[in-house]
C-alpha cells in the first residue's frame, strides 16, 4: 500500500479535480439557495423574537396580543451551552424586532447582534440603558469599568425594571399604533415588579441576619446579594470549566459550620452532585446542614407552571430562601 | 441567501480541514483538531487577563498561538522524547488545558470564560455577520471570506509541498536521505491546522472542525490507495455532507452544525460497507 501511495501523480491534475470540485461546490449552494423562499411578513403583528425565557416574558407582558413573540432558548436552556438550531435562524431573519440580554449573556451571539444593530437592524439589548455604576465587574477591582460586567441582572428586580423600559420603548419605536397598550401594560407591570422588589426586601430582611447568606452552586446571585442585602456564596465561578477545587470545598465547609447555616440551595441548571459533597462535609464536622431547595437561575421553569413567568421565579426563588434559612 | 452562506461556510471549512486531515490521519495524528480546541483554553485566559475584554480578536491572537505553541510542543515531545504521536497529543493538550483551568480558577474571579462562549462560533450565525463597507456596499458574510483566504491557503501549501509533504509523510528516513527537511515540512503542515482549527472554530464552532478535520480522510482513506484521490474522496465526502447536513438540519429545523456531522457519520457507514463487502 506504501509503494501505491509513493506513486509520482502529477500534483496539476490533482489541483484541477479541485477547482472543479469548487465550481461543483459554487453550482450546488447556488441551487439550495434557490429553493430557499423570502419569507417577511410586513402586515399583521410585530414579530418579536428574545434569547431568553426572562426577556421573553417582559415582551410578553408588555406586547400582549400586538406582536408574535418568539424565544430562541426554550425553558431550562442554560443561554452559555445554548446551540442554534435552523428553526432559530428563520426566526431571527423575518425577526421585526430582536431583543437580547447583553453583557456577553448569549456569548458570541452578542457580538452578532452588535453588528446587526450597526447595520439597522432593530436589535436591543435590554441592559443597554442600565446605569453603568449599577452594574457589577466581573472582578473584584478598583477600575472595574476597564472589566466586562456580570451579566445575571435580573435578580435585581430594580435593574430589571429598566428592561421592561427598554423594552416599551423598543416596541413603540417599531409599532407606534400600540403605543398606549405598550405604555399601559409596561406601567402596571412595573409596578407590578416595584411592589414585588420591596416584598423581597423585606422578606430576606425577615431571615435572622447571621443567617442572612446565601449558598448556592456557582456563582449567578450576585445581583440578588447586592440588592436584598445576604451574603453570596458560590461554590464555583460563573465559568464551568474550572471545576471547584478541594479547597473550596473544605472553606466552604468551615464558613457554613462557622456561621451555622441551616440550608445551602441548588440551581435547576447545574447538577447538585457539587454541593451535595459540601453537606456531607458539613456532617463530617458534626454540623447539619440540609439543601434547602432548588433556585431557578438562568433559565426559569417550564412554561405554563408558575416557576415558568420571571415574577413567579422570583417569588419561588425568594420562598425557598426565606424557608430554608428562617 | 442564508443557506447558500451557511452551506459555502461549511464547504470551505469541509474543504480546507479535509485536505489537511488527509496527512494527518497517515501521519497518525488525526485527532490534534479535538486536542487543539481543548489546548487554546490557556490562550484564552491570557488574552482576558490582559485586555479585560472579552472580544473576538485578543481571543483569537490568543488561541491561535497557543495553538501553534501546541503544536510545537508535542512534536518536539514526539521526536526528542521518543513518545507515540497520539500520548504526545494527549499529553500536551491535557496539560494546557489544564494550565487554563487553573488561571481561570486563581486569576479570575465573576467570569464565565470558556472557549465555548468566548471564541466557538455557530455555523447558523454566520450570514448574520456581514462584511459592509463605509460606502454600504455589502460583500457577504465575514466568515467566507476568512475562510474562503484560509482556504486558498491551503490549497497553496499542498499544491507547492505535495511532493515533500508526501515524502515527509510516508517515508521519512527516504525522505531526509534525499534532503527533505521532515522536520521544516512537519511544523509548516502543523502550522497550518492549528491556524485553519483556530480560525474556524471562530466561525463554526469546535465539534463540526474536529469532524471535518478526521471524517472525510477517514472515507477517502477506505475508498483509495492513492494520495491525490484520496484528496479528492475527501473534499467531496466534505461538500456532500455540507449540503446535504443543511438539507437535514432544514428539514427536521435541528442543529446544522450537528447535522453536517450526522452526515459524514452516514457517510462513513456507505464507504466502509464497501470496503468491507465490495472492495475485496
Amino acid at each position: 500500500m506504501k509503494n501505491k501511495f509513493l506513486e509520482i501523480k502529477s500534483p496539476i491534475k490533482a489541483m484541477r479535480g479541485l477547482a472543479s470540485i469548487s465550481v461543483f461546490l459554487v453550482l450546488l449552494s447556488l441551487l439550495a439557495c434557490q429553493q430557499e423562499k423570502q419569507v417577511k411578513t410586513d402586515n399583521g403583528p410585530l414579530d418579536v423574537v428574545a434569547t431568553t425565557g426572562m426577556i421573553k416574558d417582559i415582551a410578553k407582558v408588555v406586547g400582549g396580543d400586538r406582536i408574535k413573540l418568539e424565544s430562541l432558548m426554550g425553558p431550562g436552556v442554560d443561554p452559555h451551552l445554548y446551540k442554534a438550531t435552523q428553526g432559530d435562524l428563520g426566526k431571527l431573519t423575518k425577526a421585526d424586532v430582536i431583543l437580547y440580554n447583553g453583557l456577553h449573556l448569549e456569548g458570541k451571539l452578542v457580538e452578532i447582534f452588535e453588528k446587526l444593530a450597526e447595520q439597522g437592524r432593530a436589535v436591543y439589548a435590554v441592559t443597554e440603558h442600565i446605569d453603568k455604576s449599577r452594574l457589577l465587574a466581573s472582578e473584584d477591582v478598583e477600575n472595574k469599568d476597564a472589566y466586562p460586567s456580570d451579566p445575571h441582572i435580573w435578580f435585581d428586580i430594580s435593574l430589571w425594571m429598566e428592561a421592561v423600559e427598554t423594552v416599551r420603548v423598543a416596541l413603540i419605536k417599531h409599532d407606534e399604533a400600540g403605543r398606549e397598550t405598550y405604555n399601559k401594560n409596561a406601567g402596571a407591570y412595573i409596578q407590578e415588579l416595584a411592589a414585588l422588589h420591596e416584598k423581597v426586601k423585606a422578606d430576606i430582611a425577615s431571615i435572622p441576619e447571621g443567617q442572612r447568606v446565601l449558598v448556592t452552586s456557582h456563582d449567578a446571585f450576585r445581583y440578588f446579594g447586592n440588592a436584598y442585602g445576604i451574603e453570596v456564596r458560590g461554590l464555583q465561578g460563573i465559568s464551568t470549566v474550572a471545576e471547584f477545587g478541594l479547597k473550596d470545598v473544605s472553606d466552604l465547609v468551615s464558613f457554613i459550620a462557622q456561621r451555622k447555616l441551616r440550608s445551602v440551595f441548588v440551581e435547576s441548571s447545574v447538577s447538585d452532585k457539587s454541593l451535595r459533597a459540601v453537606v456531607e462535609g458539613c456532617k463530617a464536622r458534626n454540623h447539619n446542614v440540609s439543601i434547602g431547595g432548588t433556585l431557578y437561575s438562568d433559565a426559569m421553569g417550564e412554561e405554563g407552571t408558575p416557576e415558568g413567568t420571571y415574577i413567579g421565579m422570583i417569588k419561588h426563588n425568594v420562598n425557598k430562601i426565606v424557608a430554608g434559612l428562617k | 441567501m442564508s443557506a447558500f452562506w451557511i452551506i459555502l461556510t461549511g464547504s470551505l471549512v469541509a474543504a480546507s480541514c479535509g485536505l489537511l486531515g488527509c496527512f494527518l490521519i497517515l501521519r497518525r495524528m488525526a485527532m490534534i483538531g479535538d486536542a487543539i480546541s481543548h489546548a487554546v483554553l490557556p490562550g484564552i485566559v491570557i488574552a482576558y487577563i490582559f485586555t479585560h475584554s472579552l472580544d473576538s480578536l485578543p481571543m483569537i491572537l490568543g488561541a491561535t498561538s497557543v495553538g501553534l505553541l501546541a503544536t510545537f510542543l508535542i512534536e518536539l515531545v514526539h521526536q526528542k522524547g521518543k513518545v507515540q504521536a497520539d500520548a504526545a497529543i494527549g499529553l500536551i493538550f491535557t496539560f494546557l488545558f489544564s494550565c487554563g483551568v487553573i488561571l481561570i480558577s486563581s486569576w479570575t474571579k465573576h467570569i464565565d470564560l470558556d472557549a465555548d462562549c468566548v471564541l466557538h462560533g455557530e455555523i447558523a450565525m454566520v450570514p448574520f455577520e456581514l462584511w459592509i463597507t463605509e460606502s454600504g456596499l455589502n460583500l457577504g458574510p465575514i466568515a467566507v471570506w476568512k475562510l474562503s483566504i484560509l482556504f486558498l491557503i491551503v490549497v497553496g501549501l499542498i499544491y507547492v509541498g505535495y511532493r515533500p509533504l508526501r515524502l515527509t509523510t510516508f517515508d521519512p528516513q527516504y525522505a531526509a536521505a534525499i534532503g527533505v527537511s521532515t522536520g521544516f515540512w512537519h511544523y509548516l503542515l502543523m502550522g497550518a491546522v492549528s491556524m485553519t482549527t483556530v480560525l474556524s472554530f471562530e466561525s463554526v464552532g469546535a465539534i463540526l472542525v474536529v469532524a471535518f478535520l478526521v471524517a472525510p480522510p477517514a472515507i477517502a482513506y477506505l475508498l483509495t490507495e492513492r494520495l491525490d484521490h484520496m484528496l479528492l474522496i475527501s473534499l467531496l465526502a466534505g461538500l456532500i455532507s455540507a449540503v446535504g447536513g443543511y438539507a437535514l438540519a432544514a428539514a427536521l429545523e435541528g442543529a446544522i452544525a450537528g447535522a453536517m456531522t450526522a452526515v459524514l457519520g452516514i457517510e462513513f457507514i456507505f464507504a466502509y460497507c464497501y470496503y468491507v463487502y465490495l472492495r475485496k
